[in-house]
């Protein structure tokens, strides 16, 4: 059973670690399809390019890795969230760019794959937030040590 | 335990800074950081005048603003009527040429749109912004009438 | 202590607040115009929820695409209106973000400057990559491909080219519903010729559109430029530096 909560952490780790290296190599690219969407200043944008896969490159890391594990897992929570919202965002404003989110592989995903995918990997991040007692026990044990110090 | 998170969070938060401002501080020559376009478009009125005939200007401002007065040999060229304009502007261009765009000033959108869709949409190549827009160029060679 | 200084703060921002005069409903407005829209128009809505009348100083666009109407010049305490931004499509694609700047007469100086701003989503009907193919002078006329896919917005299933040029030989290859290839091939790229190809769709059925792609054997490096003053609209352009005629046309 543990090797199904492992093999959950590499997959979804390894996923934010590609589409964040993907993103790394060609933040100016990536820059431009914020811009696409006209609701932040380009300033910000070309900031938030560099940033964002750096951000999910590291968190992924901790995922497989599971060191700051609780961490990394929300960040990649909200950064999906994001996803998601940018995805029915550009659907709603009948938006006919990219989410960019995935960089070339998703380019010519519709709307529904897009969902698909993006829910598919909330699931997988829901379902390791409910992981059983091993993260509980681990939470206790730096609890307890916690209140020696 | 949320606590946990919120720590563990911030410190990512954090250290991911660091190869971001890295990849920022190694890139930073080729990434324009203010405006949407890269700092080497833009050109100088005097830069562009020492292109002599290499130069085809494009006027990215309306059509009433155009016919008010332009430089002088430069072609119209506007998102209200792009298909019509880019018709009659395209048999007076050739490879060799630089083109460089102007609006009213350099602060308007007008000039970076149409630089933006000569180069999509159309391929050309070596498509300047002109720094200060038309306000500069008047400056330039025009003296104000009172 | 801390908590005191966080009431006062609040209280003074909501004294400031409640001192607010113009309360717009939405300043950021997206519009969806359909395929074949002339224009836009976001209505920007607000109310006088202070105790004195404002006056509309300025109402500004940020370019000439966009006209603006405010209904009156002055609200009066409880009165609502709506400022007009009437958006003038053009030629334009993509999502098109403008802003109008309103000034009136609030004593507060951050509550008298609004920025509103219109989004655009424009459909794009056929997306024609690219729009202008070329040859040089003397190169080699080898044939050129253009890529047209029609958008979930425009269904069109066919697609044929009419061209008046003989200088250009044109073909379409029909790939997956709403996608095809044009080939463009000069007859010959000895002198500067150019005409715009024809796109002729099928949809919408009562007045099917058409599209047009330039193609063009250009002016050998060195050419002086077009002697001729170009024209804002209506007649097509003629080249009068090289000696023969050009093909380009409406």
């Amino acid at each position: 059973m543990k090797i199904f909560w492992r093999i959950l952490d590499v997959l979804v780790g390894g996923i934010f670690i590609y589409a964040g290296a993907l993103k790394a190599l060609d933040p100016v690219q990536f820059a431009n399809m914020i811009d696409n969407y006209k609701t932040l200043p380009w300033f910000v944008g070309v900031r938030l390019a560099f940033y964002l896969p750096w951000l999910e490159i590291v968190c992924g890391l901790t995922v497989i890795f599971q060191f700051l594990y609780r961490g990394g897992l929300s960040i990649l929570t909200a950064l999906i969230a994001v996803f998601i919202g940018a995805t029915v965002a550009a659907e709603m404003r009948g938006l006919d760019i990219t989410c960019g989110c995935f960089g070339h592989a998703s380019q010519h995903w519709s709307f529904p794959q897009h969902m698909v995918f993006d829910l598919a990997i909330l699931i997988a991040l829901v379902l390791l937030w409910s992981r059983p007692k091993l993260l509980h026990q681990r939470q206790a044990i730096h609890l307890h040590n916690d209140k020696k110090d | 335990m949320k606590f946990r998170a919120v720590r563990e969070g911030l410190l990512l938060i954090a250290l991911a800074a660091l190869p971001a401002i890295g990849e920022g501080l190694y890139l930073r020559d080729k990434v324009s950081w203010q405006s949407s376009i890269p700092p080497s478009e833009l050109v100088t009125v005097d830069q562009a005048k020492a292109w002599g005939d290499g130069t085809i200007w494009v006027d990215a401002r309306s059509d009433e603003e155009f016919a008010n007065d332009h430089v002088p040999g430069a072609f119209s060229l506007n998102e209200d009527h792009w298909n019509e304009l880019l018709l009659q502007f395209l048999p007076n261009w050739s490879p060799d040429k630089k083109v460089v765009v102007y609006c009213s000033a350099e602060s308007c959108n007008a000039a970076r749109d149409v630089a933006k869709r000569l180069g999509d949409e159309a391929r050309l190549k070596d498509i300047f912004i002109l720094q200060g827009g038309w306000e500069e160029w008047v400056k330039k060679n025009r003296r104000e009438v009172e | 202590m801390k908590t005191r200084i966080l009431i006062l703060t609040l209280s003074i921002l909501l004294c400031a607040a409640a001192r607010a005069e113009l309360k717009w409903e939405q300043t950021t407005i997206d519009l969806r115009p359909s395929v074949g829209d002339k224009t836009a128009v976001a209505h920007f809505k607000y109310e006088n929820v202070g105790k004195t009348p404002v006056h509309f100083k300025s109402v500004r666009a940020s370019c000439g695409c966009t006209t603006t109407q405010t209904q009156k010049e002055v609200v009066n305490p409880g009165e609502k209106g709506e400022v007009t931004a009437t958006f003038n499509i053009g030629d334009r694609t993509g999502i098109q973000m403008k802003t109008v700047t309103v000034q009136t007469d609030d004593p507060v100086p951050a509550q008298a400057t609004t920025m509103l701003t219109l989004r655009a989503a424009i459909p794009q009907a056929l997306e024609i990559n690219p729009t202008f193919v070329y040859w040089t002078s003397g190169e080699r006329p080898k044939p050129k491909k253009i890529s047209v896919k029609a958008s979930k917005d425009f269904p069109a299933t066919s697609l044929t080219i009419k061209s008046n040029s003989q200088n250009f030989e044109s073909k379409v290859e029909s790939g997956r519903t709403g996608e095809w290839t044009i080939e463009v091939t000069p007859k010959d790229t000895s002198h500067p010729t150019g005409t715009a190809l024809l796109l002729q769709t099928d949809y919408p059925k009562e007045a099917p559109r058409s599209f047009y792609v330039n193609v063009q054997v250009t002016n050998p490096p060195g050419a002086p430029p077009a002697l001729r003053p170009p024209m804002p609209s209506g007649a097509p352009a003629t080249k009068t530096a090289t000696p023969p005629a050009s093909d380009a046309q409406q």
